[in-house]
């Protein structure tokens, strides 16, 4: 039986980019080319997450609304007085008139050709210098993130204890509750407790793990009346702040945050805070169940613990970043037992 | 008891692996073989069938045949490698991560993790079963020393009936032809190469044709671009996209299609080319991957994706009845000549083959439960 490995990647699975586009289209007409490289410009620029493919068209296309300038009205009526030889001036005039206005006519249609050409010329040289620009910006964007991150770890990759936070489950029911009209975003899972307490109170749960032998665990844990997938519970699996980017302005009543805030580097704590207190609505709570130092540095493995991008801010710490992000009151609530402690923001508009 | 299980990263409804998993499984219960189904991570609807891979680790018995569903990265695979018991990948061909590189990055990686997870469990395989031809060649390539090609197992023949108000509703719509493609809104399904050939044979010979694409948006942003190259190419009203649709409403699609064209860049096995034979609807499609041992003559075979030359294949293919007929005809013979309709029984034998090589066979149990009972209570 013929295998036909020509027409696909030479190269095999997960080889190098091989089966170049444009070599796959050489024997195409021009036309034919142009119009799949329509396609192609609507490719992501760089990693996709940067949405790319969106600023290059935002860039590169004209705007929808019509142009500003108004056609010319003619000349004004009383620019001239009007006297005995207005008649003969104005025959003279229009016969002036008409070879002016015909002289200008060709003029004005040369005009315009040579600026168009030139706008095409310009736009054309300003498209590419656009391009040129975002792929550069793009290249510069990758080595930066290789440089901020150069292992990549996704949390999903680390065998990291799961957050003890049950202490903490009687108090995140009675916060989420204060608007318990909005659904309660729940990330991570942790050690059971936090999504039955929530549940019970009578909040709708939007909860998300990175992890998917942990959100088995809580998919299997929960109880009988507890409807996977309604609006009574949700389970996802997910990074929690892509998961919290997806999420409308004012769209849950908390937001409750463990496990993520904890090993996570700085700038992505402060981007879990300003996502946490966009999805919040106003009245709603921001609770950040974070661990105690001492005991984090204490109980995860050294080598875990060294290649993480973060460690745990003490709480007032938490509270001086809450504060700078538009958040301030905060509370620190120390932990009764265990090691984590709870700091909790309410979310004002 | 002894048994043979099968290791799935997920397992999914309406998902060409998740199906297959499942009528293998039903097929390995009614033969009296104990049967679970090891996953990764959980999908809700299917989280009564299935129990997390490490418990495996408990319910582990002498005599156990691992059989590895492999499509995609997976932790499991280094797991499985590194397991006792004699393992079998079946493999459903890895898309190649060149094809995720414009567009999702996150995805490309775990494409190249896929590949080196191949690597590793290939040469320690008991047994590799590629879906074709084309993925036994892969398996081969990547180390494996005993291979077997056995075709997927969820394939329905006959095919579902159409849904008769989806049906009567398609049958409504004015104009045509109505060319039909079917394939995940994944980079390497060329669905962008069918967009710009029904554009070229609406401006040049069928105006009133239309497309109707079926297929779940696997990359969010390829899917975006496809919606947008519609819209660009002023092609809204004619190009249709729908997913998710039940067994019943996928035969209205292909029952109201008058082709099917596929375009894909990379193909293990092509399950919406035997779909659409055994519906009658002709086929026009690249030879990529397995597409050319698939139809196999029975269908238009194209060397190149160029708008102009797909758009003239369908306009040719559709104005020569005789041809069209005889294709038709040809098609509705491929299913049974690859041997679909005795795939689950040939891989459950297969799959024997190896627990008696390995000296001590799965026992039998006496009173095997109904294929597609659940086997969590």
């Amino acid at each position: 039986m013929a295998v036909d490995h020509a027409a696909d990647d030479p190269d095999g699975p997960g080889g190098p980019a091989g089966s170049d586009v444009s070599d796959a289209r050489a024997g195409l007409a021009p036309d034919e080319r142009a119009l799949l490289e329509a396609f192609d410009r609507l490719r992501p620029q760089g990693t996709v997450r940067w949405n790319f493919d969106d600023a290059v068209r935002r860039l590169t296309e004209p705007p929808d609304e019509p142009g500003r300038s108004s056609p010319w009205t003619g000349l004004p009526a009383d620019l001239w007085e009007r006297g005995r030889s207005t008649k003969a001036s104005e025959r003279v005039l229009g016969d002036v008139v008409k070879v002016v206005s015909q002289d200008l006519t060709e003029y004005t249609d040369r005009a315009i050709e040579e600026s168009r050409g030139l706008i095409d010329r310009s736009v054309d040289e300003l498209r590419r210098a656009t391009l040129d620009a975002v792929r550069f910006l793009s290249a510069r964007v990758d080595r930066l993130e290789a440089a901020a991150d150069p292992f990549g770890i996704e949390a999903g990759e680390l065998e990291l204890p799961l957050v003890d936070a049950s202490a903490w489950s009687g108090p995140v029911a009675a916060w989420a509750a204060a608007r318990g009209d909005l659904p309660a975003v729940i990330g991570e899972l942790g050690t059971p407790g936090l999504v039955t307490a929530v549940s019970a109170a009578g909040v709708a749960v939007d909860a998300v793990d990175p992890r998917g032998e942990v959100v088995w665990a809580k998919v299997s844990s929960l109880p009988a009346g507890a409807d996977v997938g309604s609006a009574d519970v949700t389970v996802t699996m997910a990074e929690v702040v892509d998961h919290l980017r997806g999420l409308a302005t004012d769209s849950r009543g908390s937001v409750v945050l463990s496990g993520c805030v904890d090993r996570a580097g700085l700038a992505a704590k402060v981007e879990l805070v300003d996502e946490a207190t966009r999805v919040v609505a106003a009245g709603g709570a921001v609770v950040l169940l974070v661990s105690d130092q001492a005991a984090w540095d204490a109980g995860l493995d050294p080598v875990v613990r060294d290649l993480l991008p973060g460690r745990p801010l003490h709480p007032e710490a938490w509270r001086l970043v809450l504060t700078h992000r538009g958040v301030p009151g905060s509370e620190w609530h120390q932990a009764p037992s265990g090691t984590v402690h709870a700091v909790v923001a309410e979310v004002g508009r | 008891m002894s048994g043979i299980h099968l290791f799935v990263p997920m397992l999914h409804r309406r998902d060409a692996v998740g199906e297959h998993t499942r009528a293998l499984r039903d097929g390995l219960v009614a033969d009296g073989i104990e049967c679970r189904i090891y996953i990764e991570m959980p999908d809700p609807d299917t989280v009564d069938e299935t129990y997390p891979y490490r418990d495996y680790e408990s319910d582990a018995r002498p005599g156990d045949v691992l059989v590895y569903q492999m499509a995609t990265r997976s932790d499991m695979a280094a797991w499985l490698a590194a397991r006792p018991e004699p393992v079998v990948v079946n493999y459903h061909s890895i898309t190649p991560a060149a094809y995720f590189v414009p567009w999702n990055n996150w995805i490309a990686r775990h494409q190249v993790a896929a590949a080196q997870d191949l690597a590793v469990l290939a040469p320690t395989a008991a047994l590799g079963i590629g879906v074709s031809e084309f993925d036994a060649e892969e398996l081969r390539h990547a180390g494996c020393p005993d291979v077997a090609v056995v075709p997927v197992a969820n394939v329905r023949l006959p095919p579902p009936p159409p849904d008769p108000e989806a049906l009567a509703a398609l049958e409504r719509q004015p104009g045509g032809p109505n060319w039909l493609s079917v394939g995940r809104l994944a980079p390497n399904k060329g669905h962008e190469d069918t967009i710009a050939a029904l554009f070229v044979a609406r401006t040049s010979s069928t105006p009133d044709a239309r497309l109707t694409i079926v297929g779940s948006p696997t990359e969010p942003a390829y899917a975006r671009a496809l919606h947008r190259f519609v819209a660009e190419l002023g092609l809204t009203g004619a190009v249709t996209f729908v997913s998710r649709l039940t067994d019943a409403e996928l035969s209205a699609r292909y029952a109201a299609a008058d082709v099917l064209v596929m375009l894909s860049a990379h193909e293990g096995f092509g399950v919406p080319l035997l779909e659409a034979m055994s519906h009658g609807v002709p086929v026009v499609a690249y030879a990529a991957g397995a597409v050319a041992d698939i139809v196999d003559g029975a269908g238009v075979l194209l060397d190149d994706r160029g708008p102009r030359r797909v758009a003239a294949e369908v306009e040719a293919l559709l104005g020569d009845e005789d041809r069209r007929t005889a294709l038709v005809e040809a098609g509705r013979a491929r299913p049974a000549a690859l041997g679909l309709d005795r795939a689950a029984s040939d891989l459950v034998a297969a799959l024997r083959g190896v627990a008696e090589r390995s000296g001590r066979p799965p026992v039998t149990m006496s009173a095997a439960p109904a294929p597609g009972a659940p086997l969590r209570p």
